[in-house]
């Protein structure tokens, strides 16, 4: 008798690429009903209570109070976290599926050249503190995660579409609005390369160098590298000479930073940067009202984001001004038609395109 | 509302459970109840497909399965749908089976 405990984590019985695809297809269905139903739902309720209460609600606070005995927000709640974590972990979760497929998607890795990994770098705290999106084990830590991220990202957003080229093209066309033709492009916090592949297509002329803590990621993103040189490092401290680059972009990054690491990347971002260099983040910060934040950091716990809250109670202008950068610019982003409009009804993100030029 | 100490790593406690219903019971049987949800649905597919290709070798006819029971098939059906919904619906009575201990 092996006499260790019983491991909770033990691979379960292989299930067959049909159920997993059938798990999967209906949380993802709960998912979308949870955006377009219950959030909705939620924020008739909240403005119903809040047209009856005594004192206008105006912070986080207020609309927790008010919705604190509100059971629609229980089941909201619990939907958000628990559809996650059914996502995720699990008999049909994408961990497990991906574990069972763990021979063949190393093997697709072993193709992957075109990443340059530093085994030695050592990982910060707070990233390895918490395995955020409920990934368990986190982006970086297992062999797989990358392709097990990549799957998730493509119902991250499920009323964007799989591959959110709607966002991502979206977001590109603002880049090269702000910077036409850059020469040396550095996307920071890369990930499996969902953000870099439309800019390097954009500026297919370009030298793009592409940056993140993930090794399991960059492997991922460098089986499709194109113009971009993918590689392991922080983005808050980088090997590049100063002054090396035109354009500074990330995209959902800075959320998952505490501020002492956000301040040090923009700095760093404006130390890489040539003057008059640009640096474009798309990321979660304007909301349009008190209901939207308390959504926002609620889902920022929900989600094991606990530094979605923090970014957005940084002064981000005064913080860019003081690292070097001028021209600040934050404004709303429309993800997709009609996504700012007073009659838009389901929950999205507050997306934010925050632009600045160095000094 | 809080900010975690961003310095601080460690306050993250681990995997720690998040509860939104007054009674957390209702949380885990929820997790219980989506889980079962997922399950059915799983086997729903299964089904479909099994349908799909049963019917393209011709060992099933569709149209016969949507269509409703006649009155022979609804009658074999009686006896095991009565069985089934008394053994489902019998626990809220609170009603035990055997002699024995109280609480």
């Amino acid at each position: 008798m092996n006499a260790t405990a019983p491991n909770l984590h033990s691979p379960a019985a292989a299930i067959s690429a049909r159920s997993f695809a059938a798990g999967q297809s209906f949380i993802t269905a709960v998912k979308v009903y949870w955006h377009v139903e219950l959030f909705p739902a939620l924020r008739a309720e909240y403005e119903h209570r809040a047209a009856a209460a005594a004192v206008k609600p105006e912070s986080v606070d207020d609309v927790g109070r008010l919705l604190q005995d509100s059971t629609l927000h229980q089941y909201f709640g619990w939907f958000e976290r628990h559809m996650q974590r059914f996502k995720y972990a699990g008999r049909y979760g994408l961990v497990a599926w991906h574990r069972q497929q763990r021979a063949e998607l190393l093997a697709r890795l072993d193709k992957a050249a075109a990443v340059e990994l530093h085994p030695e770098l050592e990982m910060p705290r707070y990233y390895v503190g918490c395995d955020i999106h409920q990934h368990p084990g986190g982006v970086w830590s297992d062999d797989v995660a990358g392709f097990v991220y990549e799957r998730a990202a493509s119902t991250t957003t499920p009323l964007a579409g799989s591959k959110h080229a709607d966002l991502h093209d979206r977001f590109t066309d603002v880049i090269e609005r702000a910077c036409a033709k850059p020469k040396r492009v550095l996307d920071m916090g890369c990930g499996f390369g969902k953000s870099t592949r439309p800019i390097a297509e954009r500026f297919s002329d370009a030298r793009i160098d592409a940056v993140d803590l993930s090794a399991p990621c960059l492997q991922v993103a460098a089986l499709d590298a194109r113009n971009v040189r993918y590689r392991q490092m922080d983005a808050a401290a980088t090997d590049y000479p100063d002054a090396h680059f035109d354009l500074v972009t990330s995209t959902m990054l800075l959320h998952e930073m505490p501020p002492p690491v956000i301040e040090k990347t923009l700095a760093e971002a404006a130390r890489v940067l040539k003057p008059g260099g640009k640096m474009i983040h798309l990321d979660f910060y304007h909301f349009a009202d008190p209901f939207q934040r308390f959504i926002h950091y609620t889902h920022g716990r929900r989600n094991n984001e606990p530094f979605m809250e923090p970014l957005a109670e940084m002064d981000l202008a005064g913080t860019l001004e003081h690292v070097g950068f001028k021209n600040v610019r934050i404004e709303p982003f429309e993800e997709t038609d009609g996504a700012l409009a007073s009659d838009f009804q389901s929950w999205r993100f507050p997306w934010t395109v925050i632009t600045a030029e160095r000094a | 509302m809080h900010s975690p100490d961003p310095a601080a790593a460690s306050s993250f406690t681990p995997r720690p459970e998040q509860t939104f219903f007054p009674d957390p019971s209702v949380d885990r049987a929820m997790g219980v109840i989506m889980a079962l949800a997922t399950e059915v649905y799983v086997m729903r597919d299964r089904q479909f497909a099994l349908e799909r290709m049963l019917a393209a070798r011709g060992i099933v006819d569709v149209a016969q399965l949507d269509a409703e029971p006649s009155a022979a098939d609804a009658a074999a059906m009686a006896a095991d749908r009565e069985a089934f919904v008394a053994h489902l619906m019998s626990s809220v009575l609170g009603m035990q089976a055997s002699k024995g201990v109280t609480a």
